[in-house]
């Protein structure tokens, strides 16, 4: 037989008893033979003990099950708040009259064209009003965020000084 | 593997009883929190992450398969979610830090002289905390399920979605950091590790 190497990584395993029986009965006789790994294992023997030896973690808080109600509650509520679209359904559902329907939609779809209308040009002008950032903002998704510095340089663009020689 | 008790209340909850839930949450609560002051060794933020774990099972019930232990699952759930806080809360405060260097480690808080300075259940406490902090995030994570939560390799292999062998070489890596950072705790030894 070859001279064992020292099982380090096996001396954790062995300790934990994560070892199969005839790779633990090895490492035991080489632990017997070999002074090192024995004081590798007191410490971490130790190591093991020491963690052991932590107080306990402290008890449940009180009202902590009402506390994760209370937030479950919400998750719930979420859940069976219905999405628009079926709340405009179930609006239009709930009008009688054929031609009250027509006019309600007709109404729905005037505020919503408006409504579309508003966010465009509101849109339109809070793009003429920070064109350079946004010209800025483009090149740099053109040449894509590889590096946390890149991310950085991103997030603080708006407060980059203009290089010298540039308009 | 025989029934397991918690796989089936998980499945009485995704048919919509709450009431399964709610056992769910009675039979491990304690645990969960136990678990996440290991991780973090700070009382309200394990508190809030303990919480967490419970939102994020009640949101991921379509996604539970009764092909793990629901032991594993659950512990799964909290390890992701405890290393994102993790890895958040880092970034903030990286991102806090601004330009600054990066700390030396042989600047970082020491245990060395902890044990006669302050009564040794805290500093032993302040000790972990550190070694925790300073560990590799799956190195953590193997060390709390190990040493904390008792979990065998296989459990953790699961938990962690890695080999066995892999949940081997990162259990010993961590408690050999462990046996370096809790040395004054002991009689003086030196650093493990003889090559």
């Amino acid at each position: 037989m070859t001279r064992q190497r020292h099982p380090l990584e096996d001396l954790t395993a062995l300790l934990d008893g994560a070892l199969p029986s005839d790779r633990a009965a090895e490492v035991e006789r080489h632990l017997a033979a070999c002074a090192a790994c024995r004081a590798d294992e007191r410490r971490l023997r130790g190591a093991v003990a020491a963690l052991a030896s932590l107080p306990p973690p402290p008890d449940l808080p009180p009202f902590f099950g009402a506390r994760l109600e209370a937030r479950l509650r919400e998750e719930r509520e979420r859940g069976r708040r219905p999405a628009l679209g079926r709340r405009l359904s179930g609006l239009a559902a709930a009008i009688p009259h054929p031609r009250l329907l027509a006019v309600a939609g007709a109404a729905a779809a005037a505020a919503l064209v408006a409504g579309m209308a508003l966010r465009s040009w509101l849109d339109t002008r809070a793009m003429v009003r920070n064109l350079d950032l946004l010209q800025d903002y483009e090149t740099v998704s053109a040449v894509g965020v590889d590096t946390p510095e890149d991310a950085r340089i991103v997030a603080q663009l708006d407060q980059l000084e203009p290089e010298e020689g540039t308009p | 593997m025989g029934p397991d008790p918690d796989a089936a209340l998980m499945l009485a909850f995704q048919q919509g009883d709450e009431g399964a839930f709610r056992a769910l949450f009675e039979r491990h609560a304690r645990a969960m929190l136990a678990f996440c002051h290991h991780f973090v060794r700070d009382g309200a933020r394990a508190e809030e992450l303990a919480q967490d774990v419970f939102v994020n099972l009640y949101r991921a019930r379509d996604r539970y398969r009764p092909s793990a232990r629901f032991k594993t699952f659950l512990y799964r759930v909290a390890a992701n979610h405890c290393l994102n806080e993790l890895r958040r809360s880092e970034r903030a405060s990286r991102h806090a830090a601004g330009d600054e260097a990066p700390p030396d480690p042989d600047s970082l808080p020491s245990s060395a002289a902890a044990p006669d300075e302050v009564a040794q259940g805290k500093a032993l406490e302040a000790a972990v905390r550190d070694l925790l902090a300073r560990l590799p995030e799956k190195q953590r994570a193997a060390l709390v399920l190990c040493r904390f939560e008792g979990l065998s390799y296989e459990e953790i292999a699961q938990v962690l979605e890695t080999t066995v062998s892999a949940v081997k070489s990162l259990v010993h890596r961590a408690t050999v950091a462990a046996a370096e950072a809790l040395s004054a705790f002991e009689a003086p030894l030196g650093a493990v590790g003889h090559r």
